[in-house]
């Protein structure tokens, strides 16, 4: 198969004059692809941000301007679910890193069924978003919950927690869950990221009388900084557009307490089956992803943790 | 001998030309659970053994992912004949300009006069069109636990809200995990608090919910407020606080487990019931009235239209015809769980007549205690207002705004949709 | 490097931590696929239920066909992610080992991709879809998830082979080797861990897909795991029993290629360690 690959694709062998074809063509696909299938559908749905696309004027849909941006503006919930947004990304993402990132260093090095345990510590990834939060939203029920009759029973808490129910706790809750569903996508991405580390660079650095933190510091994170801010960055976007665990555990509720901008969005689709105001929630997720992106882009950059 | 071989290829390709120009149609189920998509092949079975050149498909998406699905094929022309839609989101599947008015099928249809009185105008929603032809209707009725209420010496079913309020009071006791009314406060409670508060007004007007029979909206009416306080004060005196968070699920589970054994629900739910508990267990009651001395349910249904681009409309007529013979009709609700759309069923089955259908029988019995109300289904604002309702009642709820305020925010949603 | 006894007691703790955290759910999921329907929702919590039932999941395979499902997701995702692996391990390579004018924007692009909410994809996706004649095909969702999974498979696979020394390809390459063999004989030995850690995610992205397929998918013998689950929560609540198994069922491919991946995380150093 090789073989083929190369004479179909690169006609040339070796020889660096021939960069430029063997790149155009290792990346085509991809690009094609995602260009097909992502991007432009992307601008059809940027497009319909500016008209008044719903089930109610199907037969009349045309060009309405900047007025569903001026409606979501005006819209309290809106402000609300962009501030918890905020709270969200940052709380879920934190957290998952470094426990994440805990549990890569830790598996690191081999022990016995570490197969195994690596096959049940990782299947919260496994799971589809929504049927983790319908399962916690069961496991965590304020009345017949399995988790409350636990810590009861054990003498933890007196009373059952409303994990769900009360709002001082309903964020909390869901940010939880969502921590226990990404820990594994650190965990398994920097732990192949810490294999690749020579073993050499640890014992020189021992040589040097290196402390195990100071080891962690110059050797393991600046190895392994590519991985850590690409995931992170990565992260970052995809738990703004992920509102599964949300909606199977609260639908945004209660009084919009766990409500996101990405649940926000799925309840303009769903109650006012206006997808044009919702197309306008994109365009903002959208922008305000961009804006991070370029932001952080820049700041990793410039502290050189290299390219990425 | 040559002769028979002749006429048997000669049938043989018959045969084959017939089942290639078979008739095909698309058929999409809304309500979906694997339980009930079996009911709907049998049938669907029958009717493709009746008519040899008919192929049926199934289409069964998931239920809550069912009306984005048929908005995006019906705008997209796909290959669809038969839509099956339910009352909420009617007015925006027929908005789409996708379904036919069934009018000129009816007119020709002896059976029509055997639907239930008054249905056809229930379901006519969109402009008094019937676009669609009701499979099963749905009306709330009052579950109860009598082996949990008589450790409470409870032996009778609430007759009025006060009683009901009373009943829950009594036997609510956190400590032992007990509790009374089986509150939903999230997944569209709508008709859970309509029903509670309009039982304190006497003059709803019948054919919508939130006016009175004078043409004005109730939401500034003092009985209203004395009504939602109520509704309230079964949240916070006789249920659980988690409950705010409740959806169907919890709401069966929390039945089923007896911590709340009141709860006002469908004819749906008897599938699930008796699954999980013995006969005995539970009961239904009619829906206890308020100090109007009258209560407004509403009647809730689903029900079969055909596309305006199907090129077999008069197959899916066929079809939808036989789905309302007595027979299959029958065949569907008891399986299902809901309540037959043909008079001549509840007359010859006794079924619908006895047991945990008593209850809706005598509803529909006394309609001036009982009075069936319809939901302002045609406002495009319709399936807003659910969401709007579940999250400022919430709030009340939660004590962020009073239930005046609520009330004043409602009075101001209804105003504008009724532009009035 | 060798350790104390004091930290092997000290990670054993924490790997405990972590074992119990995540498995409490399972143990959950697990005892309610095995319990009758009248327990299921019994309270006080039934933990050690008298009868232990398997109807649950005969359910599961005899009613709701869900070996046609298990069929169609495990094939589904299965090509898709071989396909979106091996098309990231070409442009991730390309990205990591030469820099050109366009670089800098195409990384940007993939990036770009990822922030782009399901949603407002949902309608344009459809339309065009629709007017391709690709509705209710597998294969159509094949190229979807492919389309999901490439971008960022492509930037993960770059952050693998950035990290891979350029001096073991060219010694290859002095050696004889064209420059896809260096890539395939040398780097992506090297880089098999990361590799593995990107087909799985893939593989489980698409095993677990559920927005798009209940969209895009009409007959119920093209249905895939997700979607048949979801059917499971209807109108009138959640039949748990079922449901639960099923979540079982669908589980056991990714614990398996779980344990599969760890094996390569480690087995992926040693070996490109030996070649050197």
């Amino acid at each position: 198969m090789v073989r083929l690959l190369e004479r179909r694709v690169l006609h040339v062998r070796r020889g660096a004059k021939s960069a430029p074809l063997f790149i155009f063509w290792m990346i085509l696909p991809v690009i094609l692809i995602v260009s097909i299938f992502t991007f432009y559908p992307t601008i059809n749905g940027i497009i319909l941000s500016f008209e008044n696309y719903s089930v109610f004027n199907f037969a009349n849909i045309h060009f309405v301007g900047l007025k569903n941006f001026k409606k979501i503006l005006v819209d309290p919930l809106f402000w609300t679910a962009l501030w918890n947004t905020l709270w969200w990304i940052v709380l879920s993402v934190a957290f998952q890193f470094v426990l994440g990132f805990g549990l890569a260093l830790l598996m690191r090095e081999p022990f016995k069924g570490r197969g195994i345990y690596a096959g049940f510590v990782f299947y919260p990834w496994a799971l589809s978003g929504f049927a983790i939060g319908i399962l916690w939203s069961w496991l965590l029920n304020g009345q017949f919950g399995f988790i409350n009759d636990i810590l009861v029973k054990l003498r933890i808490v007196s009373q059952s927690i409303n994990f769900l129910s009360d709002p001082s706790w309903a964020f909390f809750s869901v940010i939880l869950v969502n921590v226990w569903y990404g820990i594994p996508f650190f965990a398994i991405m920097l732990l192949a990221a810490l294999q690749s580390i020579p073993e050499e660079l640890y014992e020189s650095a021992q040589i040097d009388g290196a402390g195990t933190f100071s080891r962690f510091f110059h050797v393991t994170v600046p190895y392994v900084s590519s991985t850590i801010f690409a995931t992170l960055l990565l992260r970052v976007i995809w738990v703004m557009n992920f509102p599964d665990v949300i909606y199977g555990m609260t639908r945004g509720g209660p009084g919009g307490t766990t409500n996101i901008l990405a649940t926000y969005m799925i309840n303009i689709v769903y109650y006012k089956n206006d997808y044009s105001l919702a197309s306008a929630v994109g365009v903002f997720i959208i922008t305000i992803l961009m804006v991070y992106s370029i932001f952080y882009l820049q700041f990793t950059s410039k502290h050189g943790s290299g390219e990425f | 001998m040559k002769k028979i071989l002749l006429l048997t290829v000669f049938l043989l390709v018959a045969v084959f030309a017939f089942s290639s120009s078979k008739i095909v149609l698309n058929m999409v189920q809304v309500f979906t659970s694997p339980s009930r998509t079996e009911v709907l092949q049998n049938i669907i079975n029958q009717f493709e053994a009746l008519h040899p050149n008919v192929q049926i498909n199934l289409i069964s998406p998931p239920y809550s992912t069912a009306y984005q699905k048929i908005y995006l094929m019906l705008s997209t022309n796909q290959p669809l004949d038969i839509v099956e839609v339910g009352d909420w989101s009617l007015e925006g599947v027929v908005e789409l300009g996708k379904l036919v008015d069934l009018r000129p099928y009816i007119a020709t249809w002896d059976a029509s006069n055997d639907i239930v009185p008054g249905l056809m105008k229930a379901v006519s929603v969109t402009g008094g069109i019937p676009y669609i032809i009701p499979n099963g209707v749905y009306a709330k009725a009052l579950f109860y636990r009598p082996d949990i209420l008589v450790k409470y010496g409870i032996t009778t079913p609430p007759k009025t809200m006060d009683e009901l309020y009373s009943d829950c009071l009594k036997i609510t006791d956190p400590k032992k995990n007990q509790y009374g009314f089986d509150f939903r406060g999230t997944g569209l409670p709508t008709n859970f608090i309509d029903i509670i508060i309009t039982s304190y007004i006497n003059d709803i007007d019948p054919n919508n919910m939130y006016k009175l029979t004078n043409g004005q909206l109730w939401f500034k009416d003092p009985r209203t407020l004395e009504g939602l306080k109520k509704y309230i004060d079964f949240y916070k005196y006789t249920a659980p606080k988690d409950s705010i968070n409740w959806g169907f699920d919890e709401q069966v589970n929390a039945f089923v487990a007896g911590t709340t054994p009141f709860l006002f629900q469908d004819p749906d739910t008897t599938g699930l019931l008796k699954t999980m508990l013995k006969p005995d267990q539970w009961m239904t009651a009619p829906l206890p009235v308020g100090p109007s001395g009258k209560v407004y349910p509403s009647y809730g249904f689903g029900g079969w239209g055909i596309t305006t681009y199907s090129k077999n409309k008069d197959m899916a007529w066929e079809f939808i015809k036989f789905f309302t013979t007595p027979k299959i009709s029958a065949y569907f609700c008891k399986d299902y769980g809901a309540l037959p759309v043909l008079k001549s069923v509840y007359e010859s089955d006794p079924y619908f007549s006895q047991g945990v259908f008593k209850a809706w029988q005598y509803m529909f019995e006394h309609p001036e205690t009982y009075v069936f109300t319809s939901y302002p289904l045609n406002n495009k604002k319709w399936t807003e207002w659910n969401e709007f309702q579940q999250d400022t009642m919430q709030q009340v709820l939660l004590g962020n705004m009073t239930p005046q305020e609520a009330l004043n925010k409602w009075y101001d949603f209804w105003k504008d949709a009724f532009s009035m | 490097m060798r350790k104390s006894r004091k930290y092997k007691i000290l990670r054993a703790i924490m790997l405990s931590i972590y074992l119990i955290a995540a498995i409490i759910p399972i143990y959950w999921i697990i005892l309610t696929s095995f319990k009758v329907p009248s327990e299921l929702y019994a309270y006080p919590i039934i933990y050690f239920p008298k009868v232990l039932t398997l109807s649950n999941y005969s359910y599961l395979f005899s009613f709701a066909h869900f070996s046609i499902y298990f069929k169609n997701s495990l094939l589904l995702s299965a090509i898709s992610s071989i396909i979106s692996t091996l098309l990231s391990i070409f442009s991730g390579y390309a990205l990591a080992r030469y820099s050109f004018k366009l670089k800098g924007f195409v990384i940007g692009l993939l990036f770009f991709s990822q922030m782009i909410p399901a949603y407002l994809l949902m309608v344009p996706q459809y339309s065009m879809f629709s007017n391709l004649g690709l509705i209710n095909s597998l294969t159509a969702l094949g190229i979807l998830y492919v389309n999901i999974a490439a971008a960022f498979s492509t930037i993960m696979a770059r952050g693998f082979f950035v990290r891979i020394p350029r001096s073991l390809e060219e010694a290859a390459m002095i050696d004889g080797c064209s420059r896809i063999g260096a890539l395939f004989r040398i780097t992506v030995p090297l880089a098999m861990p990361g590799i593995a850690a990107i087909f799985s995610f893939s593989f489980i992205n698409d095993w677990n897909e559920l927005f798009t397929a209940a969209l895009f998918l009409n007959s119920d013998d093209r249905y895939t795991i997700p979607v048949a689950l979801y059917s499971f929560i209807s109108k009138a609540g959640i039949q748990w029993g079922v449901l639960s198994a099923g979540l079982v069922v669908a589980l056991i491919p990714t614990i398996i290629i779980f344990a599969f991946m760890q094996k390569f995380i480690i087995s992926g150093l040693t070996q490109g360690a030996l070649k050197e």
